[in-house]
């Protein structure tokens, strides 16, 4: 039953071959010949200041939990919708209930938005 | 050309303001080409400069250039020049100062009125070795900071250097470009402290005037 | 007139293995795919990098030799164009360049100044790259014509299709002595004497 499956099987069989093939011949048969300044990082001529590593800024953090919450939060309100659809006789009670969970995500918002996390200065 | 004219009309002017206002700065006076060109005294060169770029009716608002001439005739003086322009009034000035070309090479620097005199400045260092005084960032521009073989521009720096090419080409190949650019330059200043150690040292030198 | 050959000139070639049909096969492969896709950085300084642009560009178009994409970053580079004039303070940058880039690697030198310092004899030019790395193919010129530089890199080509692999010596990296110079004080100095019109010069001192 799991018939029409075997060719993807066979893909992934001849996808890892390749895969293991080229970068082992490649490993096996080419030279290195690494020099200091060789394998030194590129800066255009120069010789490299600093690190490549740099410290990023926490905000881009902030921003993704933020848009994760809130994201979510417009997520559960699409299965709403449709059972809103469907429920038409309890509208009230529906709306309600979304009413509340908007306002409790909503003292969150304005909590976020007092404390100065949506600037990005 | 047509404009000739009226402009050695209102550089007239200036001369005998000049003439009038700094009686022991002012040394001569000539045309050459349709320009006029002034020869000041080291001494008050500074505040003739200042007060060709400030008085009314002078304002020479925009500095051309700076650069430095040495003559063949070994009894004509090194001169700096100034070639300045009035953009309001569209008109030239040329102001030269003329230096001993055997003793110390030095005249005030006019950064503080123009400050455009920054690089044009550096360069005139860095091919003739006159120096600036109060110039905050005195260093060579167009060769490396290193190089020790003397002042191009000079008559008595030969053209090909006075180094074999061996020994320039090996001077060349060991210099650290990098080594004495400030910080600002290098755009990192806000990261300074998050640099390696060794990386610190090199970049401590910046700023030094050598030789 | 300083034209004796210089010993780092001179080909040496050590053989590890006797060369054989196969190898001779081998050679052939490996060098009619070098050959026909090198990948140019252009090192461009001066004039010569226009007439390297106009090389590259539609009427003379180097892309039909397999120049198809120039590299900029030395580690995707096969051959280093070094098209224009070079400064003293530019020597370390490309001295830095041609070691960042891995083997197999040319040189093509476009230009008299990057051949031999051309017009600009003087106390801040390099007289010739080949002072500071191998240079395999020269292309004389003020700028040269875009032919003339489709003829360097046409050498170029069969040079390297005259390679072999069993000569090791060909892919050893050629790196500055512990005293700071690549070739000898004697022989860039020699390859450095002013020549043809440039001995005339009475300027200095």
């Amino acid at each position: 039953m799991l018939q029409p499956y075997i060719p993807i099987l066979l893909l992934l069989v001849f996808v890892v071959a390749n895969a293991v093939l080229i970068i082992g011949a490649s490993t096996l048969l080419s030279s290195y010949r690494p020099t200091a300044v060789k394998r030194a990082a590129y800066e255009s001529g120069m010789p490299v200041i600093g690190d490549a590593r740099e410290r990023f800024s926490v905000k881009f953090y902030l921003v993704a939990m933020l848009f994760i919450v809130f994201d979510i939060e417009t997520v559960y309100m699409i299965p709403w919708a449709v059972a809103f659809q469907q429920l038409k006789s309890m509208s009230g009670v529906l709306l309600l209930e979304m009413l509340t969970f908007v306002v409790i995500l909503g003292v969150g918002y304005v909590y976020v938005w007092k404390r100065g996390a949506l600037q990005w200065d | 050309m047509s404009g000739a004219q009226p402009d050695l009309v209102a550089a007239n002017a200036t001369v005998q303001a000049l003439r009038e206002r700094f009686p022991d700065g002012f040394l001569r006076s000539l045309v050459t080409s349709g320009q006029m060109v002034v020869y000041v005294a080291k001494q008050r060169a500074h505040d003739m400069l200042s007060w060709l770029q400030q008085d009314p009716a002078q304002r020479f608002d925009y500095l051309t250039d700076l650069t430095c001439v040495e003559y063949r005739d070994r009894e004509r003086p090194l001169e700096v020049v100034y070639q300045l322009r009035s953009l309001a009034r569209r008109a030239d000035l040329r102001v030269k100062i003329p230096l001993d070309p055997d003793g110390p090479l030095e005249v005030q620097s006019v950064i503080d009125i123009w400050m455009g005199a920054d690089w044009v400045e550096r360069e005139a260092w860095d091919m003739f070795g006159v120096r600036f005084k109060g110039h905050p960032d005195l260093r060579r521009i167009l060769m490396w900071e290193g190089y020790a073989e003397g002042f191009p521009l000079r008559k008595s720096f030969p053209l090909r250097g006075h180094w074999s090419r061996a020994e320039q080409t090996r001077q060349a190949l060991q210099t650290n470009p990098e080594a004495y650019y400030s910080l600002e330059e290098l755009a990192i200043a806000e990261a300074y402290h998050e640099l390696p150690a060794d990386v610190r040292d090199r970049l401590a030198k910046a700023g030094k005037v050598l030789p | 007139m300083g034209l004796s050959p210089l010993p780092e000139a001179a080909p040496t070639t050590h053989e590890t293995i006797s060369p054989n049909w196969i190898t001779t096969r081998l050679d052939f492969i490996a060098n009619w795919g070098r050959s026909n896709s090198l990948w140019p950085m252009p090192f461009g300084t001066a004039c010569c990098a226009i007439e390297y642009m106009a090389t590259a560009a539609s009427r003379f178009d180097i892309a039909r030799f397999g120049m198809e994409r120039q590299s900029f970053s030395p580690r995707q580079a096969d051959v280093l164009i070094c098209a224009g004039r070079l400064p003293f303070k530019l020597a370390p940058v490309i001295r830095r360049i041609w070691d960042q880039m891995p083997q197999p690697k040319w040189c093509i030198s476009m230009g008299a100044c990057a051949s031999s310092g051309g017009i600009f004899d003087n106390y801040a030019m390099v007289q010739g790259i080949d002072t500071i790395i191998p240079v395999d193919v020269y292309v004389p010129g003020c700028p040269p014509r875009p032919e003339g530089l489709l003829y360097g890199i046409m050498l170029l080509q069969k040079k390297i299709m005259g390679e072999t692999m069993v000569d090791p010596s060909l892919r050893v990296e050629q790196l500055v002595g512990p005293d700071g110079l690549f070739r000898r004080p004697s022989a860039i100095d020699e390859i450095s004497e002013p020549f043809g019109n440039s001995v005339h010069q009475t300027r200095s001192g």
